[in-house]
């Protein structure tokens, strides 16, 4: 597997599950479900290097982060930072490491205080972790609001004084108060406009080459992710189903749901973008609460193959160097149609069952 | 060729706020043929969405003010008495909004609220509405439509919501149809079975189509026509593929050249320096020249008007810049977004 640990590995993730009971009745609540929300992903991040994560509403992209960073409790698995396990770390015992993982969010409205003054909002952290002394705080929030490209005499604002854009900064600059080494973003660049989604990315890469940051970006926008990522993970229904280096999963997707998403992207050239054959995936993401068995893909997928898709649970396994993909049919080659049948099947008729 | 279908002309609205006067559409003038889509392209506040409510006469008279033509078929809409526009709206010209679940009434089933909208403009019995109802829904693709007819919207899917707002604009077979950001809050895949639904639905009934929307992919794949619109004003305009292999203004180059795109590599993205202006106070004679990189001492004090420039005569735009830089920059713009370099 690319998770093979060479040493430097800044964050591993092995396993995680998160399940949510779903409950019946008020006073004695019975459990009549579980949501897996999350369903054993493992991943390793190295250091200095963004790893995207892209799936639709409601695949787990958030929940898995939020367990990461132990906002969730996991059902299972474990975390690793920096080689030390977390998971079974107390509040307590996290306050310390919190230093250094820390997050940007999608709603830059709804995540600033609006009651509170940007100087305060940005240096709340250094307070919280008792670093320097109040000038010293101060000296360095300006500091920042300069790094982010905001006014550093805009200390004493509101959030509503600035545009959702600005306000986007004002949360990256949150996120870089403390001096973290690995920064969460969760959507941050879905709730602007093109032309200031162009600013933020930007300014996301001048301050990961500027302080040696390593990124965890979740997005839906497919474009948005390979401009920003080095290697990407896509998701789907609580489980990874490929990962890959940046141009390899673009240039060369295995995963037939990787196929469909790529091809769904419409493209903002008339000339290409016509000339494709896009192919549309019947249906809806199925409800988590009951899955499909084996390949949870399986129902909506153009390549399924009764009695080993629906019987058979592919495992995330590599197929080629630093290319992991859970499919039994992978794509031959790209781009393909999708919906056209599997060479492997039609050599050697189903017998696998079982 | 044929008479449009809509005619808007030099359309201004004007909503009073504690704040002053904004401006929300500054002369805004196009036309549409029937059958036609047209693709209106602009940052959130460049007015996209105020146009059109205003062609429904869907602005709080309160505190807006309309002035201009929005002739629909000769016959000018900004004047119609409201009864009149209730009799147009949703029977010759209906909306498809961007979120499905605040548009839909969640307390009526669907198939009561789709044959509310026959039953309004149409004199038929009850039971004929409800089967145009299930008609429809199964030509949105829904599927087993004979029972999902008496659920509520909570029970269907974003996906599904958007695909019965779909039929409920198409149930009096409108000639215009109006979708502001349609696909907008949906996941990438579901998009793809909207958007190739409203093509299919488009071609099969013959409806024009006006396509609001911020993102340039879905114009580029769906839109004839395109308007891309900056600061309450129209910038530019052409048919799509002049507009995107051969753009012409400085906004629209920037706007394309910020867009991270799927199919290529760029270190980094083009960025349009600062933030759209505020439409209480916008700027004196050309609005983007506070952002425009070739500003120029005549931008600051003449607002261009949108003229022919280049060799198609149908393509606009509204920019003092002499024909051959536009010319030259197009091309280089175009060019770098082919080979992925960096501009």
């Amino acid at each position: 597997m690319s998770t093979a640990q060479t040493g430097n590995e800044l964050l591993v993730v092995e396993g995680l599950k998160k399940h949510f009971p779903v409950t019946r009745g008020i006073i004695f609540q019975k459990e009549i479900a579980t949501v897996k929300a999350v369903d054993g992903v493992s991943f390793a991040l190295r250091e200095g290097e963004t790893l995207g994560i892209v799936g639709e509403s409601g695949c787990g992209k958030s929940t898995l982060v939020r367990c990461i960073l132990k906002l969730l409790e996991p059902t299972a698995g474990r975390v690793l930072f920096q080689g030390e396990d977390i998971t079974g770390l107390s509040r307590r015992e996290m306050r310390p490491l919190r230093r250094n993982m820390m997050m940007v969010f999608q709603d830059p409205y709804a995540s600033l205080n609006a009651r509170k003054r940007v100087g305060f909002i940005i240096g709340e952290a250094l307070e919280l972790h008792r670093i320097g002394t109040p000038a010293e705080r101060r000296r360095r929030v300006q500091e920042l609001l300069e790094v982010v490209g905001l006014n550093p005499e805009h200390y004493n604002r509101f959030p509503h004084e600035f545009s959702g854009g600005q306000r986007q900064r004002i949360g990256v600059a949150r996120a870089l108060a403390v001096n973290p080494k690995l920064i969460f973003c969760d959507e941050p660049v879905s709730a602007l406009d093109v032309s200031v989604q162009a600013q933020i990315l930007n300014l996301l890469k001048d301050l990961q080459r500027e302080f040696g940051l390593t990124y965890v970006f979740i997005a839906h926008d497919l474009n948005v992710v390979r401009h920003i990522s080095d290697r990407v993970m896509v998701m789907y229904l609580g489980k990874a189903v490929e990962l890959a280096v940046r141009d390899e999963l673009y240039a060369q997707p295995k995963h037939p749901y990787t196929g469909a998403l790529l091809s769904a992207v419409p493209i903002p050239s008339p000339d290409t973008g016509r000339a494709r054959k896009s192919v549309v995936l019947e249906g809806d993401v199925p409800n988590p609460i009951n899955p499909p068995a084996a390949c949870n893909f399986h129902p909506r997928c153009p390549r399924f193959q009764a009695g080993r898709c629906d019987v058979d649970t592919p495992p995330l396994a590599p197929i080629l160097d630093d290319h992991l993909v859970a499919c039994h049919y992978p794509l031959e080659r790209w781009p393909m149609d999708i919906a056209e049948q599997p060479a492997a099947a039609a050599a050697q008729p189903v017998e696998s069952a079982g | 060729m044929s008479e449009p279908l809509l005619d808007v002309r030099d359309l201004r609205t004007e909503f009073s706020t504690d704040d002053g006067i904004v401006r929300a559409v500054d002369g805004v003038s196009f036309t549409i043929e029937p059958g036609q889509v047209l693709g209106i392209v602009g940052e959130s506040g460049s007015g996209k969405s105020v146009t059109c409510l205003t062609v429904m006469g869907l602005n709080d008279a309160k505190f807006a003010t309309s002035t201009g033509e929005v002739l629909f078929r000769g016959e000018d809409l900004l004047k119609a008495p409201g009864a009149r526009l209730r009799e147009i709206r949703g029977n010759e010209i209906a909306m498809i909004f961007q979120d499905p679940m605040t548009s839909l009434n969640p307390v009526h089933k669907i198939g009561r609220q789709l044959a509310e909208a026959v039953l309004l403009h149409e004199d038929v019995p009850r039971k004929q509405a409800y089967a145009r109802a299930l008609e429809l829904l199964k030509a949105v693709g829904i599927p087993r439509a004979e029972r999902r007819i008496d659920d509520y919207p909570h029970q269907f899917s974003g996906g599904m919501r958007q695909r019965v707002m779909i039929a409920m604009a198409l149930i009096n077979n409108p000639d215009l149809i109006i979708a502001d950001e349609p696909t907008t809050a949906l996941d990438v895949t579901t998009q793809a079975q909207i958007l190739a639904l409203l093509k299919r639905l488009q071609e099969d009934f013959g409806s024009a189509v006006i396509m609001i929307t911020h993102d340039l992919g879905v114009v580029a794949e769906t839109a004839d026509e395109v308007i891309v619109m900056y600061a309450a004003r129209i910038v530019e305009r052409g048919h799509v593929r002049s507009i995107f292999n051969e753009p012409r203004h400085p906004y629209s180059w920037g706007l394309m050249g910020s867009l991270p795109r799927l199919d290529m590599n760029v270190e980094r993205l083009y960025q349009i320096p600062g933030q759209p202006p505020s439409l209480l106070n916008p700027p004196a004679g050309c609005r983007f020249h506070p952002r425009c990189a070739y500003a120029m001492p005549i931008c600051r004090e003449q607002d261009p008007a949108l003229a022919v420039t280049g060799t198609d005569p149908s393509h606009e735009e509204a920019c003092h810049l002499d024909a051959e830089t536009k010319a030259r920059r197009a091309a280089e713009l175009v060019s770098s977004l082919m080979t992925g370099a960096s501009t």
